[in-house]
């Protein structure tokens, strides 16, 4: 008989079905992974370039002049020292620093009389 | 070099009273030729015009007519007239496997009326019976009662349109209710198919998103190198925060007039602080507050100064 038997054809259309079923169900992992790689991206970026911008941007150095603090750019960052700074502009000074975004990588204070102390610090 | 196969049709006549037997048909393909005995026949008119209106109305027109069974039917029409057919698919397969044939090698099956209504006289289908045209319809009658009658030969007749599909499982399902089967079987491989592109297209959507982002925040081409350098700067994040804290603790120690910080020096992982004239009710002020805040520290007094060391 040259016509297909209606039975061959549902075989093949719950064959089919199965098929399918089954590619849909990866397709839908697929989408799931991808969605949680996503997220995971998204977060990540985000904590990436906000730490970044906060300790890789220039330092400014505009906002951290005082008069008995001398500052200096080296290539890996920038020195802020004073030979001799009293109490209430370090504390000025400190308050500055401490505050504000920079990545310290060295500080030095050291007492050298009654009112007035030595500093040397490096910012990166 | 290339194989020739035979494709050429052999006919053959269907009696289930036949004694003849088909022994060497094995892979040829066959017409088969329905003996009356094998289906029920009625010459009618209906006001219609074509055989495919009067499909629906095959089982009612044989209401009463036929023995219980499943039966399939079929119609042609001829000039004015309709030949409307009833035949158990069950009963053909059961003849066609009582004579060893496969169905796998039948063609085509057609009735003996479509075929043989040129016959002239009786012609002889098995030991008892001749067929015989009487009122245009092939009918079947005792040899006995006919006077002559000629052996059939059926290798040369040319076969009409009128063929008819023989149904395997009829008997056990309908193919209208198969059909119906097949068509919500269909309708979700087709629902599936919506839901696999738009899944597929929502993959893509949102992988090309992460792309995005990684072009926007400048991320390195894999997790990896992100995640490592990630972690590189939230070490440093972590060592800044806490040496901002520390150097608070240390700054806002309760001392008495006497005692003084005089030295504060940031080392790569701690940050040591010097105190002149430590009393010994301020030292355990000062363990007490770090201990509290959970800093780990060493604190060594050496010539009444307290050496204070805190790990970063």
């Amino acid at each position: 008989m040259t016509r297909i038997n209606p039975l061959y054809l549902g075989f093949f259309l719950i064959v089919l079905l199965l098929f399918l079923s089954f590619k849909l169900n990866s397709a839908k992992s697929e989408l799931a992974t991808a969605k949680i790689a996503y997220k995971e991206s998204l977060k990540l970026s985000k904590e990436l370039s906000n730490l970044r911008e906060v300790y890789t941007k220039k330092v400014n150095l505009s906002s951290l002049k005082f008069a008995s603090v001398v500052q200096k750019r080296t290539k890996t960052g920038v020195i802020l020292s004073s030979k001799s700074i009293n109490a209430k502009e370090l504390n000025r000074f400190m308050g500055r620093v401490l505050n504000g975004a920079y990545n310290i990588t060295k500080l030095k204070i050291k007492k050298i009389s009654t009112t007035k102390v030595s500093l040397y610090m490096e910012i990166k | 070099m290339f194989t020739k196969f035979n494709t050429k049709t052999k006919t053959i006549f269907l009696d289930p009273n036949s004694t003849k037997r088909y022994s060497s048909i094995d892979s040829k393909k066959l017409n088969i030729i329905l003996s009356p005995s094998l289906y029920w026949i009625k010459k009618i008119e209906l006001p219609l015009k074509y055989a495919k209106d009067a499909k629906k109305l095959l089982p009612s027109l044989f209401e009463d007519t036929l023995p219980n069974g499943n039966y399939s039917y079929s119609v042609y029409k001829e000039e004015n007239e309709f030949f409307i057919f009833a035949y158990e698919d069950k009963l053909i397969l059961e003849t066609l496997s009582k004579f060893g044939i496969s169905l796998s090698n039948v063609q085509n099956v057609y009735f003996a009326q479509s075929e043989m209504q040129n016959l002239k006289g009786a012609t002889k289908i098995n030991e008892t019976q001749s067929m015989y045209i009487k009122d245009g319809i092939v009918i079947l009658v005792p040899s006995s009662l006919i006077k002559e009658s000629v052996e059939l030969d059926v290798s040369q007749l040319p076969l009409s349109k009128h063929k008819i599909f023989l149904q395997q499982y009829a008997h056990i399902v309908k193919n209208n209710d198969l059909y119906k089967l097949g068509a919500v079987l269909l309708l979700f491989c087709i629902l599936i198919c919506a839901e696999y592109f738009i899944t597929t297209q929502k993959t893509s959507q949102v992988l090309k998103l992460k792309d995005e982002l990684f072009v926007k925040h400048k991320l390195k081409p894999t997790m990896m190198q992100n995640i490592s350098i990630l972690k590189k700067y939230k070490i440093t994040h972590q060592k800044q925060t806490k040496l901002r804290e520390y150097i608070l603790y240390a700054l806002s120690f309760k001392l008495k007039k006497s005692e003084k910080l005089t030295k504060l020096n940031l080392k790569d992982k701690s940050i040591n602080t010097e105190f002149s004239d430590i009393s010994k009710e301020t030292l355990s002020h000062m363990k007490q507050v770090l201990a509290s805040k959970k800093v780990k520290f060493t604190a060594i007094i050496k010539d009444k100064t307290l050496h204070l060391e805190m790990m970063l």
